[in-house]
C-alpha cells in the first residue's frame, strides 16, 4: 500500500449482502491503465479520421460509425481516466450522468429530427 | 447482523476520498460536470439545427481544415493522458511528478488554445465572421465555448501549481487536482465529439 492511501475500517466494514457498497479504487504499481488508455484513444481518433479521409463507406454509415468511435471515446475516458466506478460506497455520479447523457441524446436526437421534416438537416 | 464482512481484503482508500468532506465535493464536482454536459449538449444541438443555413458564407466542406484540427485533438488526447498519470503520481504520493505532469498537461492545453486561435484567425481572415450565417454563428458558439473552458481549466491548473508548491499534498490540494481533472477529461470528451460531429462529419458529402 502507498503512502497515498489511508485505510478507514468503519467505511469498509458492511454487512453480508451489502457487498455491492465497499469501496471501490484503482491502484497500481504502474499506470498501465492510462498509458492502454492513451494507445486506444489515439487509435480510435485515428480510424475514425482515416475513415472520413478516405470516405472508406457511405456517408450515412460512416457518420453512424464516426459517431460510434466517438462514444467508445467518451466511454474510454470516463472509465479509465476519470474513475467513474470509483467511490467509497454508492457511486453517487453514476445516476445523474446516466441522466445527463439521456438529456443530451434526446434534445440532440429530437432537435435533428424535427428538422428532417423540413428540409433536412445533413 | 452486525457481523461486518471480514474474508475480503481490506481496499486502501485514495487520501482524496477517505476524508468525507473531500469525497462529498468530489460527487458534488460531478453535478457541476452533469450540468456543463447538457449546457454542451444544447449548443451540438443549436449546431445540428444551424449547420445546413450557410447563407452566402462558406459550407462546413469549404471551410474545416482537418490539419490544426487533428493537431488540438492529439494535443488534448496527451494532456488527457498526462493529467490522468498526474492523479496516478498523487495517488503514488510523489509530489514532484505531480508538478511535472501537471506543467505538461498546461503546456499541452495553451497548444491546444494556441492553435485554436490561430485557426479561428485564418477562418475570419477569409471572411468567415460568425454573423455571416447560422451556421457559423452555431460554429463559433460551440467551439468557442469549448475553447473558453480549456483557457478557463489553464488559469484553474496555475493557482492549483501554486496551491500544490506551497501546501503540498494534502487532502484538500489532493481533492482539488482530482476534480481538475475530472474537468479536464471531460473537456476531451466534449472535444472529441467537437471533432467527430462538427469537423469530421463536415468533410463527409
Amino acid at each position: 500500500m502507498s503512502e497515498g492511501m489511508s485505510e478507514h475500517s468503519e467505511i469498509e466494514a458492511v454487512e453480508p449482502g451489502l457487498e455491492f457498497l465497499r469501496p471501490k479504487f484503482e491502484v497500481e504499481g504502474f499506470p498501465w491503465a492510462q498509458v492502454m488508455g492513451y494507445v486506444f484513444s489515439l487509435l480510435l481518433t485515428f480510424a475514425a479520421l482515416l475513415l472520413v479521409v478516405y470516405h472508406a463507406m457511405p456517408p450515412i454509415l460512416l457518420l453512424a460509425v464516426i459517431l460510434a468511435l466517438a462514444l467508445g471515446q467518451a466511454g474510454l475516458q470516463l472509465g479509465v481516466f476519470m474513475h467513474l466506478r470509483e467511490g467509497r460506497g454508492t457511486a453517487w455520479q453514476l445516476l445523474p450522468l446516466g441522466l445527463a447523457f439521456f438529456i443530451a441524446f434526446a434534445l440532440i436526437g429530437t432537435s435533428i429530427w424535427i428538422m428532417l421534416f423540413k428540409t433536412g438537416v445533413s | 447482523m452486525s457481523t461486518p464482512a471480514v474474508s475480503e481484503p481490506r481496499q486502501p482508500i485514495p487520501v482524496e476520498f477517505a476524508d468525507e468532506e473531500e469525497s462529498i465535493k468530489i460527487t458534488g464536482f460531478w453535478m457541476f460536470l452533469v450540468t456543463d454536459m447538457i449546457i454542451f449538449a444544447s449548443l451540438f444541438a443549436v449546431y445540428a439545427v444551424y449547420r445546413s443555413r450557410t447563407a452566402l458564407g462558406p459550407t462546413p466542406q469549404q471551410l474545416f481544415h482537418l490539419g490544426p484540427t487533428v493537431l488540438e485533438t492529439l494535443l488534448l488526447l496527451t494532456s488527457s493522458f498526462t493529467i490522468g498519470i498526474a492523479v496516478w503520481a498523487m495517488r503514488s504520493n510523489r509530489p514532484r511528478l505531480v508538478l511535472g505532469w501537471l506543467i505538461a498537461t498546461m503546456a499541452l492545453g495553451a497548444g491546444f488554445v494556441i492553435t485554436e486561435i490561430s485557426d479561428f484567425v485564418a477562418y475570419t481572415s477569409h471572411g468567415a465572421t460568425w454573423h455571416v450565417s447560422g451556421f457559423l454563428s452555431g460554429f463559433y458558439v460551440l467551439v468557442g465555448t469549448h475553447g473558453a473552458h480549456v483557457t478557463f481549466g489553464i488559469m484553474w491548473a496555475i493557482t492549483l501549481l501554486l496551491q500544490l508548491r506551497r501546501r503540498g499534498l494534502t487532502p484538500i490540494t489532493r481533492r482539488k487536482l482530482f476534480t481538475f481533472s475530472l474537468y479536464w477529461h471531460f473537456l476531451d470528451i466534449v472535444w472529441i465529439f467537437i471533432f467527430t460531429f462538427v469537423y469530421l462529419s463536415g468533410k463527409i458529402a
